[in-house]
């Protein structure tokens, strides 16, 4: 085999090939981004424009006499100061306590052995499956009778039920990552279990923590199915209920729904500005560990 | 002494796991428990209950409408999910070699992922609508098509519309999954695959995938329960029509229960979807692990 005029060959032959993957890795990340931001920045656009401007031929891509009325109509027209106030009382109390009893199961699963350990793991990972709306009728029903239709804590106890799962098994694969010798050293010292937890390990765990509960608010601030099955007042629907009956009323105003799709936005953008990082952590700490 | 210890580990587990035990017990074992007895019963949920034992699964089994719900169901969660697998694992690539700009494609890539489903669900059919919306006005000022077509009004163009928006919401869970699994594959497999020669390509078959497939496994599992299931984005873009051509299981089931008040019924499907769901990780997993052996 003649090696020097393979390798010669085989160099030239890469860079092209480099190239060409090059070439088509940007073009294929330009249309992504292009399908991605057009998308967003039309949204944008018919919120800065008045109900005539929507209607003008030929449409405007950038609006020619930008206005704020749409975000203040819809202020005015609809509770959506209470939406917001709603979504934010529902989701930050379902967060709240779905964070803190997966955190301690979290702990309990990947630090103890105990009976049934196995099972309740299967278990877990079993609900995801579990079709949500297969929920919708008991929960309705038993709602009925507690005296909890059209009253939000439906919601959160809804929300809890299905955010418990995932973060355990979120924050299980992130205490898995921390070394079991910090335990053992301060229980030498004599802390209790408890102790040693509160006040060793979860002060390291936080950024585990930081990512499921972002997880947990996510999930519960984009929630409509069952929103829409159990509240019927206006003012105790949420910002994702509110925003997407909008589209049921008699005549359709694009510029205010935009207004109120950039509303449920705002959330979600706090989010990805300062809690980016704790995303992809989070996510590869729970999902990909076994 | 050995005893001792494995009685306070294991009473140590209880107390810690104890808690979400028992809250998964009162808001999931119970009410599914509850939903599957409501599924024998005719019922207006207050104060009519009588038991019909399995009338609605068998009035189920041979009613053709309910199987072409669960075949557009099927479909669709197919394509989404095939459709999600195959962008984000792409771009997972794309995005992981060192190329300039990465990052900063990363963040947009990822953008869909962070919108509302309502919000996804408003943005598109306001970019589909016949009358002043983009994609029209778009395709007809490169004179692509002559009239404004109403493309999730018409029974051949609204599914493939949803099916799209869809992808267009799923596919950067998947980009993520996938970015976090190849951290896991260590650098050094590619550069000895560089030095024996071996091209994108190849790296790409014999050492991104293989090294994935765990991560692949639960992300194709997780994505068919969730698009199974999907409901929000199809019932704010066509509510289940242009006659029935975007009705999945979930439209029907909440309006079976909902507007038809018809809750046995819609209880019973939900009990079918869960078997299906069940029936489908099963295989997938058999199917996955033979394919690594």
């Amino acid at each position: 085999m003649n090696q020097s005029k393979q390798k010669t060959g085989f160099m030239t032959n890469k860079k092209n090939n480099q190239f060409v993957t090059r070439i088509a890795s940007y073009g294929i990340l330009l249309t992504m981004t292009f399908l991605i931001i057009v998308p967003v920045l039309w949204m944008i656009s018919t919120s800065l424009k008045s109900e005539d401007a929507i209607w003008d031929t030929p449409i405007e891509i950038i609006p020619s006499e930008p206005t704020l009325h749409n975000f203040k109509n819809l202020w005015s027209t609809h509770p959506f100061l209470q939406y917001l106030e709603n979504s934010l009382i529902v989701v930050c109390s379902s967060t709240l306590i779905s964070v803190a009893i997966s955190t301690f199961a979290g702990y309990g699963i990947s630090r103890f052995k105990f009976r049934g350990r196995g099972m309740y793991m299967s278990f877990l990972l079993a609900t995801q499956l579990f079709p949500s709306i297969m929920l919708l009728i008991p929960y309705y029903k038993i709602f009925m009778t507690l005296g909890l239709i059209d009253n939000i804590t439906a919601l959160v106890i809804t929300y809890v039920s299905f955010t418990i799962p995932f973060c355990t098994w979120m924050m299980r694969g992130y205490f898995a990552g921390i070394s079991k010798d910090l335990d053992q050293a301060a229980s030498i010292d004599g802390a209790g279990r408890i102790r040693v937890f509160t006040s060793v390990i979860l002060p390291i765990a936080w950024p585990g923590v930081a990512a499921t509960a972002i997880y947990a608010f996510i999930a519960g601030w984009n929630e409509y199915l069952f929103a829409m099955a159990f509240i019927n007042t206006d003012t105790h629907k949420t910002v994702s209920l509110g925003i997407g009956q909008l589209i049921g009323e008699y005549r359709i105003l694009w510029g205010e729904l935009m207004a109120g799709a950039l509303y449920a936005l705002i959330p979600m953008a706090v989010i990805f500005i300062f809690f980016n990082r704790y995303l992809v952590s989070g996510l590869s700490a729970g999902a990909v560990k076994e | 002494m050995r005893s001792a210890f494995a009685k306070r580990e294991s009473r140590s587990g209880y107390i810690f796991a104890g808690p979400a035990a028992l809250f998964m017990f009162a808001l999931v074992v119970y009410p599914m428990a509850y939903g599957i007895f409501i599924s024998t019963q005719k019922t207006n949920l207050i104060d009519e209950w009588e038991f019909v034992g399995a009338k609605y699964y068998l009035q189920l089994i041979s009613d053709s409408e309910f199987f072409s719900t669960l075949g557009t169901t099927g479909l669709f969660a197919a394509l989404v999910v095939a459709g999600n697998m195959i962008i984000g694992l792409l771009l997972a690539v794309i995005v992981n070699q060192k190329i300039p700009l990465a990052n900063f494609f990363k963040v947009i890539l990822m953008l869909p992922w962070l919108f509302p489903e309502t919000v996804v669900g408003l943005i598109w059919k306001w970019i589909f609508s016949p009358l002043f919306g983009l994609l029209n006005h778009a395709l007809m000022s490169f004179n692509l098509i002559e009239t404004e077509t109403d493309i999730l009004g018409r029974e051949n163009t609204a599914f493939a519309g949803v099916v799209f928006v869809c992808i267009w919401k799923g596919y950067p869970i998947v980009m993520l999954m996938m970015m976090a699994g190849m951290k896991n594959i260590p650098q050094e497999r590619y550069e000895a695959a560089s030095i024996d020669g071996a091209n994108k390509w190849q790296q790409f078959r014999h050492i991104t995938i293989p090294g994935l497939r765990p991560i692949i496994l639960v992300a194709v599992i997780l994505e068919t329960a969730w698009w199974f299931k999907h409901f929000t984005i199809i019932w704010l873009m066509t509510g289940g029509g242009p006659a029935g051509r975007t009705e999945v299981v979930s439209i029907e089931i909440y309006l079976q229960a909902f507007t038809n008040f018809n809750f046995g019924r819609a209880a019973a499907e939900s009990v079918i979807i869960l078997l299906i769901l069940l029936v489908a990780s099963f295989i997938y997993s058999r199917v996955l692990r033979d394919e690594s052996e």
